[in-house]
């Protein structure tokens, strides 16, 4: 996704956020981009990790954060405690933008939003004792006497379920929700007003995770503290979060109140997020959407749509909407393995077997072709197009095989124009056209989808899966 | 028992509280120093001497500077060069000040407002403002005289106390004196030979040191019983691992063994330093020779007492012609092995000890930066340290010990050459060290409890000390105790190959040297027993290295020394 399209589409979707917040904000999060910079000395393409998202988080709310791994949502969640640094956007935090603090000023805001982390076993340092680890942030914001601190450490060990005297035992003593209770009380010292909680429970007990969710729950209640709950447990998250933010390849899909969410989603990524939740019921018939592929490498993301290369709903060509669904899954594995083609690096020894004439590494498109379209009926049009983009592969390389099969396959999804007529309208735009977020239910609730476009007649993604699934 | 309701007091008022087993302590402390109050006076003497010239040195900095500047650039260059020297100087020493001497802060008390950046910094400034008065009221008033004159008070009372007799004096439990024909001894303590009165006073010392770590001993049971306010802390859990870890245990005896006999030197040699190994034709002592009582100067009778193999030989725990005594026997100038040994130790100690803690500091404290901060820091550490050990290391340690002396630089003379190879060593031996502790350190840095630190505000400095520190210091342990034996044994080789420390100096490795064309004969004792004593102190501070690393780590339950004997390879 490009800069200019990103900067347009926040532009337009800020007063539409503003409109709808007039509530209690106290994180308002606003176009933030987290990139990660390349291995080498010299940078190379950054990892887009959180890649533009805004939201709010109203104070006192449960706001849930969900997404495959490596989709960025932890990311996010570090970077709205500043312990990674933005790479572009803001995040007011109570009217202040936190991106722009340092020194004194940071560690003094510090205070006011803490984190639980994922892994009990890491997030404790062995060679303390448990008083000196939850003591130590009162040591370091030099917070009344020392006598005070002891006191107030040994009152939190009593609030989150330990008893005092555990004040000089070591964690290697504790079980895995004990050290994770350990964790939450030293998150709980400076009495923040805003946690993020990375996965807090994935890595226990089932039996455990419970527990620590009702103390979690009851801390809320007891502190008025704000949650950022990241998880991929989707029964987790339903059962603790007020809202929802569904998060794929460093963009929010879908944000709203958790039931409607879970009940009506509107996102096709939603959607299939949501299918792949266990039903208990054996007879209950359900759908399951298949996700086509990986996820796309969030060094490379793709134009348009982030989710546009899997997408079960994505946007058809008019001319092509009676394609067999068989064949469309064809078509987008054949570009999906000519992008790879593109980006993996040829080795000398390739190169060589390519001058000698001899097969390359990745075998010829010929046999890629023979895999994937040799068990289904091809249209003549379609396979009219087929060779071509065969031979542009082989004579002018991947792009420009790519190239064709946007054209005629592409849609807006990928940031295609829809009507190649009305180009000239969008000529100060030569970038791909990215979706916008439109709100998709009377509560606020909003999707980042081209198919919600009022102004444009797709069907609506739920319709459209009905359809092809 | 109300563990979780502590009557929090401070120390000095649980003391005030129950002062009887804190005045007993004190009663013992007192009179063990009082007992050697004397060598105590004296080694303050040493200190204070020491850190006169050292300051001498730094104060001729800016004068030094001056100097060069305006024969280059003019004289008021120099004085600008001069003014600046002096003000870098002394903002150094104010950081050390405000660190070691003012435990509040004067931004506070004066109310100045700002930002906690700028604060440290008026702070530094008001600080070395205060030192640039002091120093200008002792260089350009009357006071400078006065302090001068109430320093040198000082240094003559501190002087007469050590003339003060002490228990493990040599006036005390003399060995020095003659036989008479009839078998008895003359002027050794109460008669006795010379062989038991030096054992006796060897036995003293030694009984005088361990007194003194009983006693300390005994004050931290004393602080653990009456004044402390928990039952318990980790930290009893740690010592408990070691007093049960035999092999721990052994290098800490062995090391307190060599510490104890570098430290009383002057009281375990059969013979003085200076009468024996250092001007052996000024002093003189008296036997019985043909013609009665006899007076003789060391070097001559030395002459007489050579070992060098056949038939000129003083061997382990035997008398010479002159009725002196030589547990060790004598080297092949007729010196005392022993004497010369005891006070190699110091030598050897202080340039082992120095170079590895220097290289053990700089080592931790690279692993802990370029770990923490990734990236260039990392990058150029590694390119710094690759260089260093690309050099071959002794090559290297020759040729810049070479040309130091060559050029009499002054480092060269500070302890007859000790501190610069001391110097040499730490700056080619920290990038073996920071290698080995680097891994550990970058996997430590990965724990979330950095991430935790970082994100409820820990400075980079406090995170590294608290949460990376401990983690490699274990490993630091291992690796700076084996580097330890490496420093002696590079000393050794140096000396043994005429580079080390100068004799008449004595260092271990020149008496192996010494000896070594005499080991197939009689005199056997010169290159083998100084070789000994290198290997027993090597193994013992790799035990103690041991011992140490497995009573912090709370995770190693009591393995009853079997892990760690196992665990020599770090």
């Amino acid at each position: 996704m490009s800069q200019n399209a990103m900067e347009a589409n926040a532009t337009e979707t800020e007063p539409q956020v503003g409109s709808s917040q007039d509530d209690d904000v106290m994180v308002e999060v606003r176009d933030l981009r987290t990139y990660y910079e390349g291995e080498g000395l010299f940078g190379g393409t950054p990892v887009k990790a959180v890649d533009g998202v805004s939201f709010d988080i109203k104070r006192g709310e449960t706001l849930g954060l969900v997404g495959e791994s490596g989709c960025g949502k932890s990311t996010l969640g570090r970077t709205l405690i500043q312990l990674e640094s933005a790479t572009g956007g803001e995040i007011r935090f109570d009217g202040t933008d936190i991106t722009t603090l340092s020194g004194a000023e940071l560690k003094k805001w510090r205070r006011n939003a803490q984190m639980v982390f994922q892994d009990p076993d890491s997030s404790l340092n062995d060679r303390m004792t448990i008083g000196e680890i939850v003591r130590e942030p009162l040591d370091v914001h030099d917070w009344k006497t020392p006598r005070e601190r002891r006191q107030h450490v040994k009152e939190l060990l009593d609030t989150v379920g330990l008893q005092r005297e555990h004040y000089y035992r070591y964690p290697h003593q504790f079980s895995g929700g004990q050290r994770q209770r350990i964790g939450i009380a030293r998150t709980l010292t400076l009495e923040p007003e805003f946690i993020v909680l990375d996965e807090p429970v994935s890595a226990l007990d089932v039996s455990v995770q419970a527990e620590v969710i009702n103390l979690l729950e009851d801390l809320q209640e007891e502190f008025g503290l704000t949650y950022l709950f990241i998880a991929h447990d989707l029964s987790v998250v339903r059962h603790i979060c007020d809202r929802v933010a569904v998060m794929y390849l460093g963009n929010i899909m879908e944000i709203g109140p958790t039931e409607e969410l879970f009940a009506n989603p509107a996102n096709p990524y939603t959607h299939s997020l949501l299918s792949a939740i266990p039903e208990p019921d054996p007879s209950a018939h359900k759908d399951r959407i298949t996700l086509h592929g990986t996820p796309p490498s969030p060094r490379f993301p793709p134009d348009g749509c982030p989710f546009s290369t899997r997408c079960p709903a994505r946007i058809r060509p008019p001319e092509y909407e009676e394609l067999d669904n068989e064949l469309w899954v064809q078509l987008d594995t054949l570009r999906e393995v000519l992008r790879e083609r593109d980006r993996a690096e040829k080795s000398v020894t390739d190169r060589i077997r390519e001058l000698l004439g001899k097969e390359p590494r990745f075998g010829t498109i010929e046999e890629i072709y023979g895999e994937l379209f040799d068990e289904h009926d091809v249209p003549a049009d379609v396979q009219e197009i087929l060779d071509e983009t065969a031979d542009l592969a082989r004579d002018e390389g991947e792009i420009a095989a790519l190239d064709r099969l946007g054209e005629e396959f592409g849609s807006v999804c990928e940031g295609y124009d829809p009507d190649p007529d009305t180009g000239a309208e969008n000529e100060d735009e030569d970038d791909p056209v990215a979706p916008e977020y439109y709100t998709v239910s009377p509560s606020g609730r909003r999707s980042f989808c081209h198919r919600h476009d009022p102004n444009a007649e797709y069907a609506e993604p739920d319709q459209v899966l009905d359809e092809r699934h | 028992m109300s563990m979780n309701e502590f009557d929090d007091k401070t120390l000095r008022e649980r003391i005030a509280d129950n002062p009887q087993p804190a005045l007993a302590w004190l009663a013992g402390v007192l009179v063990l120093v009082a007992l050697e109050l004397g060598r105590l006076a004296s080694g303050l003497v040493q200190v204070g001497e020491t850190t006169r010239f050292a300051l001498g040195g730094i104060a001729s900095v800016p004068g030094s500077v001056e100097e060069s500047v305006a024969s280059s650039l003019g004289e008021i260059a120099g004085l600008v060069a001069f003014g600046l020297t002096v003000l870098v100087l002394l903002g150094i020493a104010a950081i050390l000040v405000k660190w070691l001497l003012i435990p509040w802060t004067l931004v506070d008390r004066l109310g100045i407002e700002a930002s906690t950046g700028v604060k440290d910094i008026i702070e530094r400034v008001i600080v070395t403002g205060l030192l640039v008065v002091a120093a200008a009221l002792v260089v350009l008033t009357p006071v400078g005289g006065v302090l001068e004159m109430a320093v040198s008070a000082l240094t003559r009372g501190v002087e007469w106390v050590s003339s003060l007799p002490t228990i493990t004096s040599r006036e005390l439990i003399s060995n020095e004196g003659y036989q008479l024909p009839d078998g008895s001894w003359e002027g050794t303590f109460l008669g006795l030979s010379p062989a038991v009165a030096w054992a006796l006073r060897v036995a003293v010392v030694y009984a005088y040191a361990l007194v003194w770590l009983a006693w300390l001993w005994r004050g931290y049971e004393t602080f653990r019983e009456h004044y402390r306010e928990a039952d318990w802390t980790p930290r009893d859990d740690s010592i408990n691992r070691l007093r049960n870890h035999y092999w721990g245990m052994f290098g800490l005896i062995v090391v307190i063994m060599f510490l104890v006999m570098a430290l009383w030197a002057p009281a375990v040699s059969p013979a003085t330093a200076e009468a024996n190994l250092y001007q052996p034709y000024e002093h003189e002592f008296e036997y019985y020779g043909d013609d009665g009582v006899e007076s003789i100067t060391h070097g001559e009778a030395n002459s007489d007492s050579r070992s060098q193999g056949g038939d000129t030989n003083v061997g382990v725990m035997s008398y010479d012609n002159h009725d002196r005594f030589h547990p060790f026997g004598t080297n092949t100038d007729g010196k005392d092995l022993f004497t010369f040994l005891a006070y190699g130790a110091q030598v050897s100690l202080v340039i082992g000890l120095l170079a590895t803690v220097l290289m053990a500091v700089i080592a931790t404290a690279l692993a802990l930066i370029t770990a923490y901060y990734k990236g260039v820091t990392d990058l150029v550490t590694i390119v710094a340290s690759d260089s260093i050990i690309s050099l071959p290391r002794f090559l290297l340690v020759l040729l810049l010990s070479v040309l130091f002396m060559q050029a009499n630089h002054p480092v060269a003379e500070i302890y007859d050459g000790g501190l610069l190879l001391a110097l040499i060593f730490a700056g080619t031996g920290w990038p073996l060290l920071w290698r080995s502790v680097r891994g550990p350190a970058l996997q430590v840095s990965e724990q979330e409890w950095i991430d935790a630190a970082k994100s409820y505000g820990q400075s980079p400095a406090a995170t590294m000390r608290k949460h990376m520190a401990p983690y490699i210091a274990g490993y630091m342990l291992i690796y700076a105790s084996l580097s330890l034996g490496g420093v002696i044994i590079g000393v050794a080789a140096l000396s043994f190959l005429g580079f080390g420390v100068q004799a008449p100096t004595p260092e271990w490795g020149r008496a192996v040297y010494e000896g070594q064309s005499y080991i197939a004969t009689s005199s056997w004792h010169i290159a083998t027993l100084p070789g000994i004593l290198v290997v027993l102190l090597v193994t013992g501070f790799n035990a103690l290295g041991d011992g140490i690393r497995d009573a912090i780590d709370p995770q190693s339950e009591a393995s009853d020394g079997a892990a760690g004997a196992a665990g020599g390879g770090g």
